[in-house]
């Protein structure tokens, strides 16, 4: 065996861990959320258990956990849908009818993405206690529709991009207007793209913590906010409810991986072209 | 697309009216509270000018978290880009196609998991006595080990799951950089009896030097949002050990004292700051 060879082997070992430590720590979480208390608090891990649904039964059942995921589920989707909405056509108007602010526009876009998340989220705190919406669904929803436009704008405006401007161009010949163009033909070719951009916009604000903690005490909180406090209670540590509340938060995201994935893809594909 | 037509400003006006509004209210309100003596159990301040800016400056836990912040930024983007890079080589040198594929797709998940949900995941992997990561140390040793309560370990404990998610993340974006690169360098290398680590440091990061700077601005952004994990995983312990600028500016506004103005003349400073590194960055990257 020459070092080559070694070297390939010692290579696949590397990656081989790496994808190890990617998955393990998840699917360990997910086998202690099907644990007895008695099954986790062991002093070696348990592989072999008799599994039980209490946790998931117990999270599901607490108003807390299902107040929070209906908030969660209510602003994220309200977020994303006026994202998408406002977002994508701005992302065209960009990419197809560029003037002379377009470079100031996609910089204004970015910036707001340096923006510290704490910078933004204290005066909001305080704009919002002013009006007497604090801790509503309506101001989360507002916040977050910040995030949710800045990124499908960030994502879109490379995916219509791509579109080959022959295609349109041809639809124009045809006697299509610009409208007819966006909605009937750059719409549906870079739809794969676009439905990338609006699932990361989701998974961002579904994530979210740090504005959701600030904006929120008890009515509008979201499942994260709900996951954390489980998180930080006191002795007793009920590890296996806990388990199960992560696993429940980390579904909604893990369900895009492939559509993800597939835009990453899309991404990079063109520059081999 | 020469004709005239109100397609760009019927498109973008709403978009860009909504984002103005929400970036300048909050950002100009935020300079407006930072010169008051507002506190959350007292609804109106009185101004106070900058006492709040040369309060800071005086404030020991402020000093203590702008040294945290710069070590959390400096190691995580660091050690992000030397997994990225050195995993990214690996899949494109040592997996076959279906292999790479299905590693690209492992690899991205820590990144998609939302970061309360990696905090915790970790903050039980490292708990000293049920812990899965801590249990070959207490089986060997027979000592718990507490890595997030030691002051020397805590901050690198928790950007290693930081690292965890972020690093994996960019090995699939550096490997699919690699793949974008055209064969020829690199045969002609191979004929000239380059080693591979030769080829790599001489020939394939030199032509990647760009889109890993863009990947370094990216993960710098990126690391600024470490809060979640910072809150979950330590609370800014033990002591202010892991009290980055954000973890500090919260305590302040929130937990301990309300004290919302000062709170915000930190999170002034800390835009102030950001703004003009990321804006000198972004230029020079362009």
């Amino acid at each position: 065996m020459n070092a080559h060879m070694l070297g390939r082997v010692v290579g696949r070992i590397l990656l081989f861990l790496a994808a190890f430590s990617a998955v393990f720590p998840v699917f360990w979480t997910l086998l202690n959320a099907f644990k007895n208390r008695v099954d986790i608090v062991t002093p070696t891990p348990l592989f072999i258990f008799t599994p039980t649904l209490d946790n998931f039964a117990y999270v599901l059942g607490r108003e807390s956990v299902f107040a929070g995921l209906i908030n969660s589920l209510i602003i994220s989707g309200a977020s994303v849908l006026i994202g998408a909405l406002l977002g994508l056509p701005a992302a065209y108007a960009i990419a197809r009818y560029p003037n002379r602010w377009s470079g100031d526009i996609q910089f204004f876009v970015l910036s707001l993405r340096f923006l510290p998340p704490v910078a933004i989220a204290i005066p909001l705190m305080v704009i919002w206690l002013d009006f007497g919406l604090y801790d509503t669904r309506l101001s989360m929803i507002v916040t977050y529709s910040l995030l949710t436009l800045a990124t499908v704008i960030w994502l879109s405006v490379p995916a219509f991009a791509r579109v080959p401007k022959e295609v349109e161009e041809a639809a124009r010949v045809d006697g299509y207007g610009p409208y007819a163009i966006f909605f009937l033909v750059a719409l549906p070719i870079a739809l794969r793209s676009l439905i990338g951009a609006v699932a990361f916009a989701f998974v961002l604000v579904w994530n979210e913590f740090l504005i959701a903690l600030m904006l929120t005490t008890s009515d509008a909180k979201t499942l994260p906010i709900v996951a954390s406090e489980l998180t930080q209670l006191g002795r007793d540590v009920p590890w296996g409810i806990l388990n199960a509340s992560v696993v429940l938060l980390s579904i909604p995201p893990l369900l895009f991986i492939g559509v993800l994935s597939g835009m990453l893809n899309s991404a990079f594909k063109r520059k081999t072209s | 697309m020469k004709q005239k037509t109100s397609l760009p400003a019927v498109f973008l006006t709403p978009a860009m009216m909504i984002l103005a509004v929400l970036a300048f209210v909050p950002t100009v309100y935020a300079i407006y509270i930072s010169l008051q003596n507002r506190e959350l159990s007292r609804p109106v301040g009185d101004f106070v000018g900058l006492a709040n800016y040369i309060d800071l400056f005086s404030d020991r836990r402020f000093i203590n978290a702008i040294g945290v912040s710069l070590t959390w930024e400096a190691v995580t983007v660091g050690m992000t880009l030397i997994v990225a890079v050195g995993l990214g080589i690996l899949l494109f040198e040592c997996a076959a196609p279906r292999m790479r594929n299905m590693l690209a797709l492992l690899f991205l998940m820590p990144v998609i998991l939302p970061r309360v949900s990696a905090a915790f995941v970790w903050k039980f992997a490292f708990h000293p006595l049920y812990g899965i990561a801590t249990y070959p140390y207490k089986a060997i040793t027979g000592q718990p080990l507490d890595l997030l309560s030691n002051p020397a370990t805590a901050l690198a404990t928790v950007a290693l799951v930081d690292v965890w998610q972020w690093g994996l993340f960019f090995a699939v974006i550096v490997l699919k950089l690699l793949e974008t690169l055209p064969p020829q360098p690199f045969e002609a290398a191979r004929l000239d009896h380059a080693r591979t680590w030769e080829i790599y440091t001489h020939i394939a990061i030199p032509m990647l030097k760009a889109p890993l700077i863009s990947l370094a601005f990216v993960k710098m952004i990126e690391s600024l949002r470490a809060f979640d994990l910072i809150y979950v995983m330590t609370r800014g312990g033990p002591g202010i050990t892991t009290e980055t600028l954000d973890m500090y500016a919260f305590s302040q506004g929130f937990i301990e004292s309300g004290r919302i103005s000062y709170a915000s003349s930190m999170a002034v400073l800390m835009m102030i700051a950001t703004s003009i590194a990321f804006t000198f960055i972004w230029k020079r990257v362009q």
